[in-house]
């Protein structure tokens, strides 16, 4: 991944990092962090990952150090006045170059009041509440070290750079068990989202983006055809291209913390005939819906689903037209210091324009095994085994056979402060 | 006048009032064992009681510990935070509006409640978490347990009982009996006589804090 140009990332990490910066000192303002420093070693695996430019699935190949700070992270909170608060998540990361950035960092305003309905406000750059895998510091999962298909396309290509309005309604103060909040976004800034989906499809990992990141594709052959030649060999994801606002809604249901479901529609209302010539870059019609599940069975174990399913184009006459769809099923079962967790998962891309040259359609099936143990208030370590079985009908055209079963072996050590 | 007679002439002659042990049984209105009702005993004659006891109310694992807290009048209380998280305690009840902001450890000075009533409370942060500080008008007091029962050490007088818990319609009302005359060993039992609203059992951990 490297840096290209200006995006509204980069606005967003100055304003950031001046807000931080200026705030930390201050007398009126608190600051509290939560981090992690995580170092991972794992099965070596000869494929190159996507983020060396090669076909592999898997995150880590032979690329990278035997033994690797996988991902270092804080979560600050600096509160700056009643009600007003600002949040960043930076991180280090150490594929495929050493880098260090942010990948939310936003002011909220969020006024206490004792009606049963509230309402708050996030400015900034920030993930959509969709899903319900990613509860931990710096949206990290508790259960697998890999996100699903659908957490790792979401951690990849989708922020908000915008801001949310956020209306809920307190059961507690109604005397009822249902608590419920719907969330409208409007952003700018995130128009090439769906770009990694035409040219590597879903794939489980943990590799989010930072603000002002792109990501190199494959060497997908048809990215090299004239009627590509304008599309960079990466995608920025949070970059601005059509000048047009994107929105989202959600709406979250609550029982007493033990389920909760959120309906979510996204839609960067992208116009797919509009590039910026000098980063490469298309504005994508991307739009869909997740539906994300979370069931207590007790205080041990829980069931998590989600479903996202939508489409993607790009190009003045949709030369890139795909359906995607994918949906997981997790279980994680707590036992003192212990957590067990297994996920099942299954992502389509289907390609439904008649650019034959450039084949988009793939499919992934991955199974995650994972095993976790607090060794004490500041130290876990835990194992991971992932298998995918991806299908890429454009691997055929770099004389590679369009399936691939894949597996790794991953262990980890992880220091929370 | 017969009894202040007794007692006064007790303290004269250096001799401790008695005092009588009480079971209160407190049951729903289906005769069904009530936990965590907040039951006290008012004296006709009421006199000023020493406060010197510290009571706190934490917040442990994204919940209010204890969930209910009955204080007598007067009582200052503290809200440690056992979490490593920040907790943003506040209460917009009359009987004691307050906010304790953003805070890691202990809040510097006790929140004291000069007012009797009940005091509901919030976090800003964790919007689920609830708790209660029933302040009482007496020195007699105690929380039912599972078998519905409290049980209290009190000296010879004339005392109205008083019960409340979380799940009346009406938080602001407590139930009570009339004036009876506790000389002896007693033992009580009361049925709630409304119908109690649904219970709350949320199923918190750690992971609720997404935002």
């Amino acid at each position: 991944m490297n840096r290209h140009g200006k995006n509204v990332g980069s606005y967003i990490t100055l304003f950031a990092a001046l807000l931080t910066g200026s705030t930390a000192f201050s007398s009126y303002a608190s600051v509290t962090w939560q981090g992690k420093i995580q170092v991972s070693t794992f099965e070596r695996n000869e494929w190159k990952s996507w983020l060396n430019r090669g076909w592999s699935n898997n995150r880590f190949d032979a690329q990278i150090d035997s033994v690797v700070i996988s991902r270092a992270w804080a979560d600050v909170r600096v509160d700056l006045a009643q009600a007003w608060s600002l949040h960043s998540s930076m991180q280090y990361v150490p594929d495929p170059d050493d880098s260090l950035g942010f990948t939310e960092a936003y002011l909220k305003y969020n006024p206490l009041s004792n009606s049963p309905y509230q309402w708050q406000v996030k400015l900034g750059g920030f993930y959509p509440a969709m899903s319900l895998e990613n509860p931990s510091v710096g949206w990290s999962s508790p259960y697998t070290y890999s996100f699903s298909g659908i957490n790792a396309w979401l951690g990849e290509e989708i922020r908000t750079f915008g801001t949310e309005i956020e209306w809920s309604r307190l059961g507690k103060r109604l005397r009822s068990p249902h608590d419920f909040s719907v969330h409208v976004g409007l952003f700018k800034g995130n128009d090439p989202a769906g770009s990694m989906l035409a040219w590597r499809g879903l794939a489980s990992h943990d590799r989010q983006s930072m603000f002002n990141e792109s990501i190199y594709f494959n060497p997908v052959k048809a990215l090299y055809e004239r009627p590509l030649r304008f599309q960079a060999p990466f995608v920025a994801p949070f970059t601005e291209v059509d000048g047009r606002f994107g929105y989202y809604t959600g709406v979250h249901w609550d029982y007493q913390k033990r389920q909760q479901l959120r309906v979510y529609w996204y839609d960067n209302h992208g116009d797919p005939s509009a590039i910026n010539f000098s980063t490469g870059q298309y504005a994508w019609d991307t739009r869909f819906l997740s539906v994300a599940w979370l069931y207590k069975l007790d205080k041990q174990t829980r069931i998590i689903a989600q479903w996202l399913d939508g489409k993607t184009s790009m190009g003045p006459r949709r030369g890139v037209d795909n359906n995607f769809s994918s949906w997981y099923a997790l279980i994680s079962h707590q036992m003192d210091a212990h957590r067990i967790s297994a996920r099942i998962e299954r992502s389509w891309v289907v390609d439904h324009d008649d650019w034959a040259f450039d084949p988009n359609a793939s499919e992934n099936k991955a199974l995650t095994l994972a095993y976790r143990f607090n060794l004490n208030e500041h130290w876990q370590t835990g194992i991971e085994w992932l298998r995918q079985d991806s299908h890429v009908v454009s691997r055929a055209a770099a004389g590679l056979a369009m399936d691939r079963e894949e597996s790794q072996w991953r262990y980890v050590l992880e220091y929370q402060f | 006048m017969k009894k202040r007679l007794c007692l006064l002439l007790a303290s004269v002659l250096g001799v401790t009032p008695s005092l009588w042990a009480t079971t209160i049984t407190i049951t729903d209105s289906d005769g069904k064992p009530l936990e965590n009702a907040v039951v006290w005993l008012t004296p006709k004659e009421t006199s000023a009681f020493a406060n010197s006891r510290h009571y706190e109310m934490g917040q442990k694992d994204r919940t209010f510990t204890p969930h209910i807290l009955p204080v007598p009048k007067g009582a200052s209380v503290d809200f440690p935070n056992f979490d490593d998280i920040l907790h943003h305690v506040y209460s917009f009840s009359d009987t004691k509006p307050f906010e304790l902001k953003l805070y890691r450890d202990k809040p510097h000075a006790p929140i004291q409640f000069e007012t009797t009533g009940v005091v509901e409370l919030g976090c800003n942060i964790h919007d689920w978490m609830l708790g209660y500080i029933v302040v009482v008008d007496s020195p007699y007091f105690a929380l039912t347990n599972k078998q519905g029962i409290a049980q209290l050490t009190l000296p010879a007088e004339d005392y109205q009982l008083a019960v409340w818990h979380e799940r009346f319609a009406d938080l602001n009302t407590p139930e009570r009996l009339n004036w009876q005359s506790f000389d002896s060993e007693t033992k009580l039992t009361y049925a709630i006589k409304q119908r109690l609203v649904d219970k709350f059992e949320l199923l918190v951990d750690e992971f609720d804090d997404y935002e």
